[in-house]
């Protein structure tokens, strides 16, 4: 009679657990191991909502800032007025990072030339389009930055 | 074939008018009005007649209460004979069409924010001069680009100047080389628009803004820039390009020697995206087109394109190796993200070329240098540390396995013991 038809015996059941147990822990071992050297792809960062590294003092009327908003590079100003309001900094032209300019009240890009008013809005340049705008929200000495939703 | 004279053709039609005035009595007696108009014409066979009745009703005219008698005259309630224009010379349509348009205090009631000098501006374009000065009536008038009886606002994307049908509007004549072959003027332009950045901007990104014939060339105004202020019409949008080019020996040398601006190296019509490869040691290269082998201009071109170049491999490699590092789950977010400033610093150069000046090109790549510089250090580090825990990684899994075998070695060992007692016993 072949061993396969033999009943289960206690001590047979034992070594099959054993003996799948081994199997498993080798498994358990190798997987994360191999998902370490062959690394799934990264993706586009989906960030939603970040907390700036600085208080909202920092942030003086007519002057902004840039920060990291996921991988991409965000800009906070306060207006004249004392508004606070952010955007990407990223040139809706050719994708350079826009700054702040005191001097004209407006958020400019170097690279071309191109200039947003403190809306975001494309006003002069090659821009084609508007800043996209964030949520600000000042929490005691935080300030948080979100996509609209 | 019978033949009919004139004088039987009159006769006839006599009749016909006497036969319509005696079915239709109420409409020959009362006074002419929009209605009116629309109801007969939009039945007559004639589509000349019938198409304006039917299309009126999308007209932006029609949306703010006007109607036939505005343009076409007759006055309500009068003879309809009184001031009845049927169809408008060619040569009038403008004063026609100005006679509201040009009118400030009239406007405002329905568009405060819509300019009142387009007859003023369209005497000075090509078409306007050349209507007045020489009643040439096959130039462009107003319902060239405003089709009567069917006009729509410029923010409509059914309007024939709606900023995407504004090149096939200009096209409709300036492409048609049998409209064009009395003025001796090419018919290619809408060919090669189609083929530049700026169509694709529009067309393909959907980038409105982006410049049709009348961003160049004026709309009411339309005429051809000037050669000396090519630049200017570009550095409305391109004025970074335009301020440089201005300060270069470049552009006094152009007016003398009669050269557009920009577009003796990017054309006209024809933009196409600007590439490193405008800097090459070639014959069709842009510079080289004027700079002979040997010139100096030339060894100043060449050294821009190696130190643009040399940027852009520092900044391919760098983001490289911190790509490399970020597949392997380091942390490389900060350096990532000030890469990204080196990519501007290309972009300036790029710009920075309009100077024709090494050092400017070379003061605008210096922080851009420094950064991938920086960058490059800590993608190595990143990795040096990847390979580091790798090691570390390898040596812990070669123990674990190691504990392991050594289990099932014992335990096979054990088994193996008590197998032998079991016999012996």
């Amino acid at each position: 009679m072949s061993d396969t038809s033999a009943p289960v015996t206690r001590k047979r059941f034992v070594r099959w657990l054993l003996g799948t147990s081994v199997g498993g822990l080798v498994a358990a071992v190798l997987y994360p191991v191999t998902r370490y050297i062959i690394p799934p792809k990264v993706g586009e960062s989906a960030a939603s909502s970040v907390t700036l590294p600085f208080p909202p003092t920092e942030i003086a009327k007519n002057t902004g800032r840039i920060f990291k908003f996921g991988n991409k590079p965000g800009i906070i100003l306060r207006t004249p007025n004392g508004d606070l309001r952010a955007f990407t900094a990223v040139c809706t032209h050719l994708g350079c990072t826009v700054q702040y300019r005191s001097d004209l009240s407006e958020i400019w890009c170097a690279c071309h030339n191109g200039t947003y008013d403190l809306n975001g809005r494309n006003i002069s340049g090659p821009p084609p389009k508007p800043l996209t705008p964030f949520d600000v929200r000042v929490r005691g000495t935080q300030i948080v930055v979100s996509r609209k939703a | 074939m019978e033949t009919v004279s004139r004088a039987q053709v009159r006769a006839l039609a006599l009749a016909a008018a006497g036969l319509v005035l005696a079915a239709a009595p109420a409409a020959a007696q009362s006074p002419p009005s929009d209605a009116r108009c629309v109801q007969c014409h939009r039945q007559l066979a004639d589509t000349n007649l019938s198409r304006p009745a039917r299309l009126f009703p999308t007209d932006i005219h029609a949306k703010f209460g006007f109607g036939c008698l505005d343009c076409h005259g007759g006055e309500t309630g009068k003879d309809s004979a009184a001031g009845f224009i049927a169809k408008p010379n060619r040569k009038d349509i403008p004063a026609l069409c100005g006679r509201c348009h040009s009118d400030a205090q009239f406007m405002k009631q329905y568009d405060p924010s819509l300019r009142v000098d387009q007859v003023e501006e369209y005497k000075t374009s090509v078409h306007g001069k050349r209507l007045f000065e020489f009643g040439d009536t096959n130039v462009a008038v107003c319902i060239s680009c405003h089709p009567a009886h069917e006009i729509r606002p410029p923010s409509d994307p059914e309007s024939t100047v709606y900023a995407l049908n504004v090149p096939a509007t200009c096209g409709h004549c300036h492409a048609d080389p049998k409209r064009m072959a009395p003025y001796h003027i090419p018919t290619d332009q809408l060919a090669q628009y189609k083929t530049s950045v700026h169509w694709e901007w529009m067309s393909k990104q959907g980038d409105l803004s982006a410049p049709a014939c009348n961003d160049c060339h004026g709309n009411h105004g339309a005429a051809p820039p000037g050669v000396a202020s090519v630049k200017n019409v570009c550095g409305q949008c391109h004025s970074t390009m335009m301020t440089l080019f201005t300060g270069s020996g470049h552009a006094d040398y152009f007016v003398q020697r009669d050269l557009p601006g920009c577009e003796t190296c990017h054309s006209n019509h024809a933009i196409h995206a600007p590439s490193d490869s405008f800097l090459v040691e070639m014959a069709d290269s842009v510079c080289a087109m004027c700079h002979q082998p040997g010139d100096s201009a030339r060894v100043a071109f060449l050294a821009i394109r190696h130190l643009i170049d040399s940027l852009r491999v520092a900044r391919d490699s760098a983001t490289a190796i911190l790509d490399r590092a970020q597949q392997a789950g380091m942390e490389v977010s900060q350096a990532q993200f000030e890469l990204a400033d080196a990519k501007d610093a290309l972009l300036k150069a790029r710009s920075a070329i309009h100077s024709f000046s090494v050092d400017t090109v070379a003061a605008q790549l210096k922080s851009g240098f420094a950064i991938t510089t920086h960058a490059e250090q800590r993608g190595a580090a990143a990795m040096h540390e990847h390979l580091f825990r790798r090691e570390g990684l390898a040596v812990a899994v070669l123990l674990i396995l190691g504990v392991i075998a050594g289990i099932w070695l014992l335990i096979r060992e054990i088994e193996h013991r008590q197998k032998h007692s079991s016999r012996s016993s």
